[in-house]
C-alpha cells in the first residue's frame, strides 16, 4: 500500500491526509489488571502544568488544531498581546475560537490533586525559601558558627537528643536505618553521639541567635516550629570506594526540609574528621575545621549516573526533584576535586 | 500589581530551572537576580566551543517587564561584544526577543539562544555592519584554509 507522502510545500491547502505519525501510531494497551504505575511528582507535574506560567493548569484551554494546553487566563492574555500563534508550536491561532475549554483535563487534575490549594501553597513556600537562601555567603558563615557551637557543646559532653534539630544523623550499621544507638562506637560514640545534632541558622529565623546561646550554655534547644523531616541515606561515591565499603559506610540521616546540600556536605566533612580521630576525645573538632576536606554530594538521578548537587540547593527541593518510592532518598558523597 | 506578582512567580520558576547549572563548570549559561528586584537579572554566557568566541565570557543584563512571560525581557550585553547582531550599546538583534517571542521561553532558553547566536550570526540584518562584513571574511578565510589543506593532501 503505497501512500503518497510527498514533501509538503509550505503553502499547501488544507488537506485531510494523515501525517506520518498518524499513519503509524498504534493504540496503547489499556491497563485492566491491578498493575500500578509509579510516576514521579516531577514528571507528573510537567504533564499538568501550563507552559506559560509553569503553574498547574487552571481552567484548561486546548488549542483545537495542535492540541496544546494552557490556562485560560494565560493563553487569552498571550493572544491579546498580539502574538496570534500557539506559544508551543507557533501554529496560527486566529482568535479565542481556535481554543476550546477542556473540562476533562480540569477534572483529571482535580482528581489527582484534590487538595490543590494546599499543594500550591507548599510549592510557593519551597520557592520562597529557595529565594531566601540564595545568599550563599551568609549561609556558609552561619553553618560555621553552628559547627563551632556544636563543638563547644560536645566538649562539654552535654548530649541530648532532639527531633527538632535540622540535622540528626544516625551513623552506621547497614540494615538499621533510622535506629539510633545501635552502633558500637568508642568513646565519642556513646549513646548521644550516634545521634549528632547540628544547629542551623536560617536568615528567616530571628530567634536563632537567642536559641543558639541557650544551646551554647546548656546544650538544650528551644523547640522550634516542627518542620517537616526528610529521610536520606548517604553512601560513599562508588568511583572512590569498592562496593563493600559503600555498603558498610551507608549513613542514614534525617534533616528538616530547609537544610541545604551545603549543610549536609559540611556536616559530613566534620563528622568524618571526627571519626578518624575518635580516640582523642578531648580534642575540639573545630580546630580541625580548617583542614576538613570538601565533599561534593551526588544524587543518582538514574542508576549508575551520578549528578553533583549544587551546594545552595535546599534538601526539600532535592526530595521533590529526585523522588523515589518507599525508601530514604539515596545520595552519594565524594571528595571534591581540588580547584583547578 | 497582580500582574507583577505573576511575572515574579514565573521568574522564581525560571531560577529553579537554572539552579542545577549554577554549580556546574560545564554549563555555558548562568543567571541570577542582580539584587532584591526579581525583575532585574544578570546573566553570563560562554562562547561556544569551536566558534571564534571560544574561551570568552560575556555578562548580560535582563530586564523583565511586569507582563513577562507574555512579553520578552530586554536583554543587553554588559561586556562589550564585537558581533554582527550586537551594537555598541550592547543591544541585541534577535528575533525571539522581538517579533518571534513566545511565552514558553525562559531565562535559560533566552541565554542559550544568545549563546548560539554568537557562533551563528544573522548577517542579513546587522547592527554592527563592520563585524558583519568581517564575519564573512572570517568564514571565507576558514573555507580557504580548509580548501588548501585538502589540496595539500
Amino acid at each position: 500500500m503505497a501512500i503518497p507522502v510527498a514533501p509538503q510545500p509550505i503553502q499547501q491547502p488544507k488537506s485531510w491526509e494523515l501525517s506520518l505519525y498518524e499513519l503509524h501510531r498504534t493504540p496503547q494497551e489499556a491497563i485492566t489488571d491491578g498493575t500500578e504505575i509509579s510516576i514521579s511528582p516531577r514528571s507528573l507535574h510537567s504533564e499538568l502544568m501550563c507552559p506559560i506560567c509553569l503553574d498547574m493548569l487552571k481552567n484548561t484551554m486546548t488549542t483545537k488544531e495542535c492540541l496544546h494546553r494552557f490556562c485560560q487566563e494565560c493563553i487569552i492574555t498571550a493572544l491579546r498581546s498580539g502574538n496570534k500563534e500557539c506559544p508551543t508550536c507557533r501554529k496560527k491561532l486566529i482568535s479565542k475560537r481556535s481554543l476550546r475549554p477542556d473540562p476533562n483535563f480540569d477534572a483529571l487534575i482535580a482528581k489527582i490533586y484534590p487538595d490543590r490549594d494546599e499543594y500550591e501553597a507548599h510549592q510557593e513556600k519551597v520557592l520562597q525559601r529557595l529565594n531566601k537562601h540564595h545568599n550563599q555567603q551568609a549561609l556558609t558563615s552561619s553553618i560555621e558558627e553552628g559547627l563551632k557551637l556544636q563543638a563547644i557543646n560536645r566538649a562539654q559532653r552535654v548530649r541530648k537528643r532532639s527531633s527538632d534539630d535540622p540535622l540528626a544523623v544516625v551513623t552506621g550499621n547497614p540494615g538499621t536505618p533510622g535506629t539510633p544507638g545501635v552502633t558500637g562506637q568508642p568513646p565519642v560514640g556513646e549513646a548521644g553521639s550516634n545521634v549528632v545534632r547540628k544547629r542551623q541558622k536560617t536568615s528567616s529565623d530571628p530567634e536563632s541567635d537567642a536559641s543558639e546561646n541557650t544551646l551554647d550554655s546548656t546544650g538544650e534547644t528551644t523547640a522550634e516550629t516542627s518542620e517537616p523531616v526528610n529521610n536520606w541515606s548517604l553512601k560513599p561515591h562508588p568511583k572512590d570506594h569498592d562496593p563493600e565499603t559503600v555498603a558498610q559506610q551507608t549513613r542514614y540521616i534525617k534533616t528538616t526540609a530547609n537544610a541545604s546540600v551545603d549543610h549536609l556536605a559540611k556536616y559530613l566533612a566534620m563528622r568524618l574528621a571526627l571519626e578518624s580521630q575518635q580516640d582523642e576525645t578531648g580534642t575540639n573538632p573545630s580546630e580541625e575545621g580548617n583542614e576538613v576536606p570538601q565533599f561534593t554530594i551526588y544524587i543518582a538521578s538514574m542508576p549508575g549516573q551520578y549528578t553533583p548537587l549544587p551546594g545552595s540547593m535546599i534538601l526539600d527541593f532535592v526530595n521533590e526533584k529526585y523522588w523515589k518510592v518507599n525508601k530514604p532518598l539515596e545520595m552519594y558523597y565524594a571528595l571534591s576535586k581540588p580547584q583547578s | 500589581m497582580a500582574l507583577e506578582g505573576q511575572s515574579v512567580s514565573r521568574l522564581r520558576k525560571d531560577l529553579l530551572q537554572l539552579l542545577p547549572l549554577l554549580g556546574n563548570p560545564e554549563s555555558v549559561v548562568s543567571a541570577f537576580p542582580s539584587g532584591d528586584n526579581m525583575l532585574e537579572w544578570t546573566g553570563t554566557i560562554k562562547g561556544g566551543k569551536g566558534t571564534v568566541y571560544d574561551g570568552k565570557v560575556y555578562k548580560l543584563t535582563l530586564e523583565f517587564p511586569s507582563t513577562y512571560p507574555i512579553k520578552p525581557p530586554v536583554v543587553k550585553f554588559m561586556t562589550p561584544c564585537y558581533h554582527p547582531n550586537v551594537d555598541q550599546q550592547g543591544n541585541i538583534c534577535l528575533d525571539i526577543l522581538k517579533e518571534n517571542w513566545s511565552s514558553l521561553y525562559d531565562v535559560r532558553t533566552i541565554l542559550l539562544s544568545i549563546q548560539v547566536l554568537l557562533g551563528e550570526p544573522n548577517n542579513d540584518s546587522p547592527l554592527n555592519a563592520d563585524a558583519a562584513k568581517n564575519w564573512n571574511k572570517e568564514v571565507y578565510k576558514k573555507a580557504l584554509e580548509k580548501f588548501e589543506k585538502e589540496i595539500a593532501k
